[in-house]
């Protein structure tokens, strides 16, 4: 059989948040082996499976819906790997959708997150998204600059429970972590250390339409 | 939550959260006794602890009794639970460990015992026995270490003496029953288990000692209460309870792979080693029942190395039926094998063939000695033919690194024993050239990796005198001048940590009061180069007022009371001391399955190919 593209619609949630994005992808190829499925392997000097993932989730961020690619050389149902799957994940990496892509990675333009434990009012998301919000990073050579996020915050909502959403940069170069925006958030209201939650929701393309 | 706000300020937060696949998930609430299982040492190396796993297993097997983990936090871990008043919890549920009704904890090792006391004290559990009431949990102690556990004595309620797998279970079934019974009190319960064979409970004896400060003798309290507590061994290992799957931790950990035990005690009775006396009677399983549990946990973890463990796995006796019977589906699943404790006398091509981590990288073999006088000393029974010929397969084989493991400062050594391992790293060097299937074009690297003696209880060296620091020194110093050749790599061992676990390995119960010390001192992760301090040991000790001298550098009588007479191995004192005396001669004594040498272990019992019935 022909390798055949497989995408896997996850959630990461609850202890996992402490769990990295390299430690996931360490994790995955055992639990991939053990729920059978017919993986792909590479055909180099040293084989290993076809795993790709949408984007890295960062530390401390949950998520409703991330994406990893896997190739698969038997016919299985995607019915079937969703199956296998949940009975090799724990309750915290709970597999919700199994299904051939259509659309490519390469296509995610923005993500939507939610973010709790940050008090905010209307007026002071308003205040921030008014004018330009500046962060501080660090470059690859170790010295400090300051650079404006605003251009990649696409919209902030406050819902009436005090949950800030919002949508963020997600394309390649463009990518915003969305811990530099609740820090900037927490920051224009005068919080240092913000003790927030943050979970990634959806993702969407250029044109608007949600990216599945 | 106060600990989620923590764990966003430490290194891998994930040694903390637990919540892994293959975890054991059970209603608490409906439990009639919890156990929390403590690794005095990090959550990685002791997620790598085959024993653990067994006993997880095997605890977890009674329906009615939770068995969760803990591990030592680390010290930036530590700092935050300290400052925000957040006591030591079990990972699968989290809940303070002061809540268990067991805190059970391995000690696998001399020097992680003042972890042990800081976890007791990051549980906010009194540290001295007697200063706990009923309220706190059984603190019981067991693994390699608890055959001599005096100098923590003060601290434990109980020891469990040899293999758990049965004893552990048996004792949380004591406790159950006489809590529905409404007869428990923890003073009743300990002295009704000290009636069961394996359990050992310190305060119910009464130690006094000679004017020269040597043990007098060890008296029980009450006439119930046996004069000798006899180790538990697992008769039938392949009845023995053995994981079907392992809980797969999300970091990386010192082993992630599939680890089988084949078999358990050791035919060769290297005079040094305190493993090849604990562990005896040799007790193989069958390979139908290592293969199928291989393939069991191989299904349920997806991991692809396969370790085999064992303390010399060629001594195995079926060793090329069951690399038959894994090598019919390993290789097509891409499963990769691994024999770690290979002996040079039994190493083969077949062998080097079938196991694929020597394809990958070096081979290591212990000659521990570098004079054929001292590895009969040693009894270890290996000739320099054969650890050549050994290496030279592995020349042959495509191999250019090889690492020999050597012990320095045993009992009769000489500056000649010395002069020997030097040249024995030449004569490897010069094996590889010798060997026209060689890797040609390369160099050889032979690494000599150098120990320090330790003399252990239940050896045949438990009497000897450790050397000194400055013997010590000197000894590797003059080895390291002896060492020119580039090809040749030389490393050794820290004397200073050598020594302090040579003083808690033969210490008695007045040791307590050093490791309080210690502890006062914030003394911890001591097996942990960049943790371990010899100042502060040596300002323990003094705070307590006793010399270390007196336990790590003394010849002991071989008439002298020990104090670990009151635990009985199956391996007599009677036996050690014949082999003390024929190490004096340098005289060996051929292994179990060419000859028995009388140990004692066979009184034992169980299923064991060579003893003699008792």
């Amino acid at each position: 059989m022909v390798p055949e593209s497989i995408r896997i619609m996850f959630q990461k949630t609850g202890r996992l948040r402490y769990i990295s994005h390299l430690d996931l992808c360490r994790t995955m190829q055992p639990a991939m082996i053990r729920a059978r499925i017919p993986l792909w392997y590479t055909e180099g000097f040293n084989p290993h499976p076809k795993m790709v993932f949408a984007q890295p989730l960062p530390l401390f961020v949950t998520s409703k819906c991330e994406f990893l690619d896997i190739k698969i050389v038997e016919d299985v149902s995607c019915e079937e790997i969703k199956r296998r799957l949940r009975e090799a994940f724990t309750d915290e990496l709970y597999v919700t959708d199994v299904y051939k892509p259509t659309d490519k990675f390469t296509e995610i333009a923005y993500a939507e997150y939610e973010i709790s434990g940050i008090a905010v009012t209307a007026q002071d998301v308003k205040g921030l998204l008014s004018g330009s919000i500046e962060v501080k990073k660090r470059t690859k050579s170790g010295a400090e600059k300051v650079i404006d996020i605003r251009p990649q915050v696409r919209s902030v909502t406050l819902r009436p429970d005090g949950v800030i959403e919002c949508v963020l940069s997600a394309s390649g170069s463009e990518y915003l972590n969305p811990d530099i925006f609740a820090k900037a958030l927490a920051a224009s209201v005068g919080i240092e250390e913000p003790d927030c939650d943050i979970t990634r929701i959806k993702w969407y393309k250029a044109d608007g339409n949600v990216f599945k | 939550m106060e600990l989620s706000r923590i764990l966003k300020k430490v290194l891998k937060p994930g040694r903390y959260t637990g919540g892994e696949y293959g975890q054991i998930i059970k209603d608490k609430t409906k439990m009639a006794a919890r156990f929390a299982f403590c690794f005095p040492d990090s959550y990685e190396i002791g997620m790598s602890n085959l024993g653990m796993r067994i006993l997880y297993h095997a605890i977890n097997l009674m329906p009615d009794v939770y068995c969760e983990r803990v591990f030592s936090p680390l010290p930036d871990m530590e700092a935050q639970m300290r400052e925000n008043k957040l006591p030591l919890f079990a990972l699968e549920t989290l809940d303070p460990v002061k809540e268990f009704d067991f805190m059970g904890i391995t000690l696998q090792y001399e020097l992680c015992y003042t972890n042990v006391l800081s976890m007791l004290e990051l549980a906010e559990i009194p540290l001295y026995a007697r200063d706990r009431d009923e309220s706190f949990p059984i603190i019981v102690g067991g693994g390699p270490c608890a055959y001599n556990a005096e100098p923590l004595a003060d601290f434990f309620d109980v020891f469990s003496i040899g293999e758990g797998e049965e004893a552990l279970p048996e004792m949380i079934r004591l406790y159950i029953d006489m809590k529905k019974s409404g007869s428990y009190s923890k003073e009743k319960f300990l002295r009704e288990l000290s009636h069961i064979e394996g359990f050992y409970v310190p305060s119910l004896y009464e130690v006094s000692y000679n004017s020269d400060g040597t043990v007098k003798a060890y008296a029980p309290k009450y006439p119930d209460v046996p004069s000798v507590v006899r180790k538990r061994i697992i008769k039938d290992m392949d009845k023995a309870p053995f994981p079907d799957k392992f809980v797969m931790p999300y970091i990386e950990t010192v082993h992630d792979r599939i680890t089988e035990e084949v078999y358990r005690g050791c035919i060769r009775g290297c005079r040094f080693c305190q493993a090849g006396m604990i562990y005896r009677p040799i007790r193989e399983k069958s390979p139908d029942v290592v293969n199928s549990q291989v393939k069991c946990i191989y299904e349920n973890t997806g991991y692809d190395e396969v370790s085999l463990l064992s303390l010399s796995i060629s001594d195995y006796t079926r060793l090329s039926e069951l690399t038959e019977k894994l090598l019919t589906w390993t290789d097509g699943e891409k499963v990769n094998l691994s024999l770690p404790s290979l002996r040079a006398d039994t190493f083969s091509k077949e062998l080097m063939d079938r196991i694929s981590s020597v394809r990958q990288s070096g081979l290591t073999f212990a000659p521990e000695a570098g004079t054929p006088r001292l590895r009969d000393a040693i009894n270890k029974n290996v000739t320099e033919e054969e650890i050549l010929r050994a290496c030279s397969l592995a020349f042959g084989g495509g191999k250019t690194n090889v690492k020999l493991y050597f012990i320095m400062g045993l009992p009769t050594e000489t500056y000649e024993d010395i002069d020997g391992i030097s040249a024995m790293g030449s004569a490897v060097v010069n094996e590889f050239y010798k060997n026209p299937n060689r890797v040609k074009g390369r160099h050889p690297q032979v690494t000599l990796s150098c120990a320090c003696f330790i003399p252990k209880p239940f050896t045949a060296f438990q009497w000897d005198a450790q050397d000194s620091l400055e013997a010590l020194n000197e000894k590797q110093q003059y080895l390291r001048g002896k060492i020119s050749d580039k090809r040749v790599k030389y490393n050794y061992h820290g004397v200073k940590s050598s020594r302090i676990e040579a003083a808690l390995a033969r210490g008695d119960r007045r040791l307590s009061a050093v490791l309080y010390e210690a502890r006062k001192l914030g003394m911890e992760f001591d097996a942990w180069d960049e943790h371990f301090s010899y100042e502060k040991w040596e300002q323990a000790f003094k705070n307590a007022g006793i010399d270390m001298g007196f336990y790590a550098n003394r010849a002991m009588g071989l008439d002298e009371v020990l104090p670990w007479d009151i635990i009985d191995i199956g391996v007599t004192k009677e036996f050690l001391k014949r082999e003390y005396k024929k190490s004096r001669e340098s005289l060996s004594t051929p292994n179990c399955r060419e000859k028995c040498a009388g140990c004692g272990a066979n009184r034992m019992g169980g299923v064991t190919p060579w003893c003699p019935k008792a």
